[in-house]
């Protein structure tokens, strides 16, 4: 993603919501409002696994990305086109599960809870997939429409981890992408994974 | 053996008579549901009990039989089933090669949480970040630049003789170019002196958030935070509350108890300057080394004092601390300048319609003379804590925000109006005066229409009784900066 | 061949006075005519040369035993059963011939292999405390006395309260993870598969760990 696009996303009027870290005052809920209707994506995973950067690169819009867990603390709303279709992507603050710690754990599990995301993207850090699977397992369980994303593959990478990909999906029976949404990588795929899936799921 | 066999088949009838009585839609599968009560969800617990009524209670019979019949609790044991599935998946697919190392970032990391090198580095980061490159560079070189460059030379000429022709009338006219107008104060205000202070600030902020560096601060700080009653995970809020303390207000949500979110909240209110105070600050003590240490040291006096206080006050246990701490990683550009730019933009949205409101105000208080009746009723506290009358403008200003009120100490000083001695305790009592407009709506917002009240008396008496303090032991012991 | 009570004070007394002054033969005096020592004559334990007694090598190793075996008992008294300080000589006298050969060795491992009694006299080790030396690696540590850099298995999450037992588990700490400690002041931070966390005291205090290196 360019930055000039970024910036032209960014001052478009009717993204002014997607880029005010305040998601509150005024113009955020009539976009939110606006958007009823609209079949919904949500972003969800552990803190500080590349969320906010994936939903970055999916819609275009901005939301904050910083090196450190508990960035997001607020659900924060775009968009992006699925086989021409309008989707609106979700991104929530990081949880470690489904039983929620703190305040925003909470928050990002009323999306699972109340929202009914036709997907859920379960983004994890790929170098510690151990770590981060069960929760995975948690959201097939909860009978999610989840695509699990291996994000930061290029770390995993420089410590010599190799993940098949085929074999996961094997095993989870849900599609399975690595990215690395940092430079853009894989969001393609993704892409097309998701308008696969919408097209399964909806159409089909 | 037998014994975890048959504890194996409590869990898992328990399981399938739950689900079995759950009826209600909830979103995502009963087995879900059913694992969440088991474990001991309140949301869930009150959730079920309002969408299933009539079952409620033999739910809740069923999830209270299967945690009698183990001695840990669920939530470990389902846990650690879980984790079994998922290793078994991990074993199929995934393989651990050699590894390209990443040993320097490593060591750069130990380095920075090694308390020996660590605090050096923390020191090294204040100067070089925030009093360097804002103070210096950003409240110093480009406010001077805007300001005396651009604003004196060029604009403020150019508005009035533009606004001379088209407003005939001197009234109407000095709503805009008048000492306190909408362009000659306020819009200057906002350009030439929070502008550049802000986005340096932001830019420095934005790099340290990158690299990593907030969760070692954290680590290295924690023992320090416990003792006001915070966590080490109290230190991002915090720092962030030097950029902007409305946007940190919110950010306390990370917290994860009531008390460590309500004496967050406090210590935001009334001890952490935002970036715009801070700046201005900066450059008004600037030449005054032994002011800048008064005003550093009273701060963090109050700030620790009051954290200490409100930690032995306020109810409830001590807060735990755990905190992932991720790689460290090089900040990019691109990031750095995308986040500095939205949160450059969103500051701005939120102060130049204050900023050009208080114009408005002060304009029809000229006019109707109560600007000159509250300027009159303040000045009694600001004489209180011995400073000049003027002052009270400023003070004034501060009520709508804090930022905007040390702009007005910016004038005062330049006009040469102050001692040292009144400007450091100007500072302070400004520092530590009423949050600003958007914070105390935060405040509402997070922390509910009493403490957010409670919260501002507290601070304006406060205040001022720091104020008084200094004042009174500068003449006491004949100090004078 | 089990020797009585009486015979077993007999070696207890002598290898005590061996452990006082090593190499001095003591005086016979009023154990004369007692049928034990020549029991324990015949049977090798005692050497008696001109009134006076001295352990022999076999004599030496048995009463090793028995004072292992009483001293055990005092710690067992004081440490568990909590038997007053007074008591504890006598009681553990009558007790050290009761305990079977094989049954102090399963006591001292229950009680972490003391080095003392409580008296403050050494006790001597037997083959479980050698055993535990070689062992001492393998046996399990909770994460905030971990030395730094120590390596090891998460054995098991120990608490009583919910909420630090929630916050282990979110980290993802649970039995059979790979663990570190890469640091312990002034907060402990620990390596997990391939993240960090920083925690306090607190936390670091449930999480116990089979250190392996
Ligand atoms: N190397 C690398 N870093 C990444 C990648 N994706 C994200 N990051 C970095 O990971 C950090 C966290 O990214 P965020 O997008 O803020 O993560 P998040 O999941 O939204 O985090 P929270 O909002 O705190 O839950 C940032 O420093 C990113 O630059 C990636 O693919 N590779
Ligand atoms: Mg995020
Ligand atoms: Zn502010
Ligand atoms: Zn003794
Ligand atoms: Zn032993």
């Amino acid at each position: 993603m360019n930055i000039l696009e970024k910036l032209i996303n960014i001052l478009k009027p009717d993204k002014a919501c997607s880029s005010c870290p305040q998601a509150k005052f005024g113009a955020c809920q009539k976009l939110a409002a606006s958007l009823e209707g609209i079949k919904k994506i949500a972003v969800v995973g552990s803190p500080n696994v590349g969320k906010s950067m994936t939903f970055n690169c999916l819609t275009g819009a901005y939301a904050n990305v910083s090196n450190y867990p508990g960035t997001t603390v607020e659900v924060f709303r775009g968009k992006t086109i699925l086989n021409g279709e309008e989707f609106e992507i979700i991104d929530t603050p990081g949880m470690y599960s489904l039983m929620p710690i703190s305040e925003e754990e909470r928050v990002a599990r009323n999306i699972l809870l109340n929202e009914k995301p036709i997907i859920v993207l379960h983004v994890v850090d790929a170098k510690n997939l151990e770590r981060m699977l069960p929760f995975t397992l948690q959201l097939i369980e909860a009978g999610l429409p989840v695509i699990l994303v291996l994000n930061i593959m290029d770390e995993a990478e420089r410590l010599g981890i190799k993940i098949n990909i085929e074999a996961m999906q094997h095993e989870l029976k849900v599609p399975v992408v690595a990215t690395v949404s940092a430079r853009g990588e894989g969001i393609d795929i993704l892409k097309g994974k998701m308008e696969e899936y919408v097209r399964t799921k909806i159409c089909g | 053996m037998s014994e975890q066999k048959y504890a194996d088949d409590v869990l898992g009838s328990s399981f399938k008579k739950i689900e079995l009585m759950l009826q209600a839609d909830y979103g995502i599968s009963k087995h879900s549901i059913g694992s969440l009560l088991l474990q001991g969800d309140d949301e869930i617990i009150s959730l079920v009990k309002l969408k299933d009524p009539e079952n409620f209670s033999k739910i809740m019979e069923a999830v209270n039989f299967a945690k009698s019949s183990y001695n840990d609790p669920l939530s470990y044991i389902i846990a650690i089933q879980n984790q079994g599935k998922a290793n078994y998946i991990i074993e199929r697919a995934m393989e651990y090669g050699p590894s390209k190392g990443i040993s320097y970032r490593e060591k750069i990391s130990k380095v920075m949480i090694d308390p020996l090198t660590g605090i050096p580095i923390m020191l090294l980061v204040l100067y070089y970040g925030i009093y360097k490159f804002v103070g210096d560079f950003g409240a110093g070189v480009l406010v001077n630049f805007i300001e005396n460059g651009i604003f004196i030379k060029y604009i403020n000429p150019l508005v009035i003789k533009i606004f001379i022709k088209i407003i005939p009338w001197e009234v109407l006219r000095s709503l805009f170019t008048g000492e306190y107008g909408i362009i000659t104060l306020g819009v200057r205000y906002a350009v030439a002196l929070i502008f550049p202070i802000v986005t340096t600030f932001f830019i420095a902020f934005a790099v340290i958030e990158d690299s990593g560096y907030l969760p070692r601060l954290a680590l290295l700080i924690d023992r320090l935070f416990k003792k006001i009653g915070l966590s080490g995970r109290a230190v991002i809020p915090m720092v962030l509350g030097l950029g902007c303390d409305t946007m940190a207000t919110m950010v306390t949500r990370t917290l994860p108890t009531k008390r460590e979110r309500l004496i967050a909240t406090i210590l935001l209110a009334l001890a952490v300057p935002c970036s715009a105070q801070l700046g201005v600050i900066l450059s008004l003590l600037e030449g005054n080394p032994k002011g800048l240490w008064v005003w550093v040291g009273v701060i963090t006096l109050v700030f620790v004092f009051v954290g200490f206080v409100s930690s032995k006050i306020l109810p409830g246990e001590g807060p735990s601390f755990y905190m992932e701490v991720p790689p460290l990683r090089l900040p990019k550009l691109s990031n750095v300048f995308l986040k500095t730019w939205t949160r450059v933009k969103w500051y701005f949205i939120e102060i130049l319609p204050v900023f050009i409101l208080v114009s408005v105000f002060i304009w029809i208080g000229q006019l109707t003379g109560i600007f000159n009746f509250l300027t009159m009723l303040l000045t009694y506290p600001i004489r209180w804590i011995g400073l000049p009358d003027k002052t009270a403008v400023a003070f004034l200003f501060g009520f709508f925000r804090r930022d905007y009120g040390a702009g007005g100490l910016y004038d005062i000083k330049k006009a040469g109006l102050f001692t040292g001695n009144q400007l450091v305790v100007a500072c302070i009592t400004l520092t530590l005066f009423l949050p600003c407009v958007a914070q105390f709506l935060m405040n509402i917002k997070e922390r509910g229409w009493r403490a957010a009240v409670g919260i501002s008396v507290f601070v304006l008496f406060f205040s001022f009784s720091v104020g008084y303090l200094v004042n009174l032991a500068f003449n006491t012991f004949g100090i004078n900066l | 061949m089990k020797l009585n009570e009486r015979a077993e004070e007999i070696l207890e007394t002598l290898w005590v006075n061996n452990e006082k002054s090593p190499g001095e033969w003591m005086d016979l005096g009023l154990a004369k005519d007692n049928p034990e020592i020549d029991e324990l004559l015949k049977l090798g334990y005692i050497k008696l040369i001109n009134n006076r007694l001295s352990l022999s090598d076999k004599g030496m190793i048995e009463g090793r035993k028995i004072i292992r075996r009483h001293r055990l008992a005092e710690r067992l008294f004081t440490d568990v059963l909590d038997i007053k300080e007074k008591l504890v000589h006598p009681v553990s006298c009558q007790f050290e011939h009761l305990l079977q050969e094989g049954i102090e060795d399963d006591i001292c491992v229950l009680l972490g292999h003391p080095k003392t009694c409580p008296h403050g006299k050494s006790i001597p080790p037997g083959e479980c405390c050698r055993k535990s030396q070689k062992d001492i690696k393998k046996i399990i540590s909770v994460l905030s006395e971990m030395d730094v850099n120590q390596k090891g298995k998460v054995a098991y999450i120990y608490t009583k309260d919910n909420p630090t037992l929630q916050k282990v588990m979110a980290m993802g700490v649970l039995p059979g993870m790979a663990i570190n400690l890469v640091q312990k002041y002034p907060s402990y931070v620990f390596q997990v598969g391939q993240s960090q966390f920083a925690v306090d005291k607190e936390i670091a205090s449930v999480i116990y760990v089979r250190i392996t290196k």
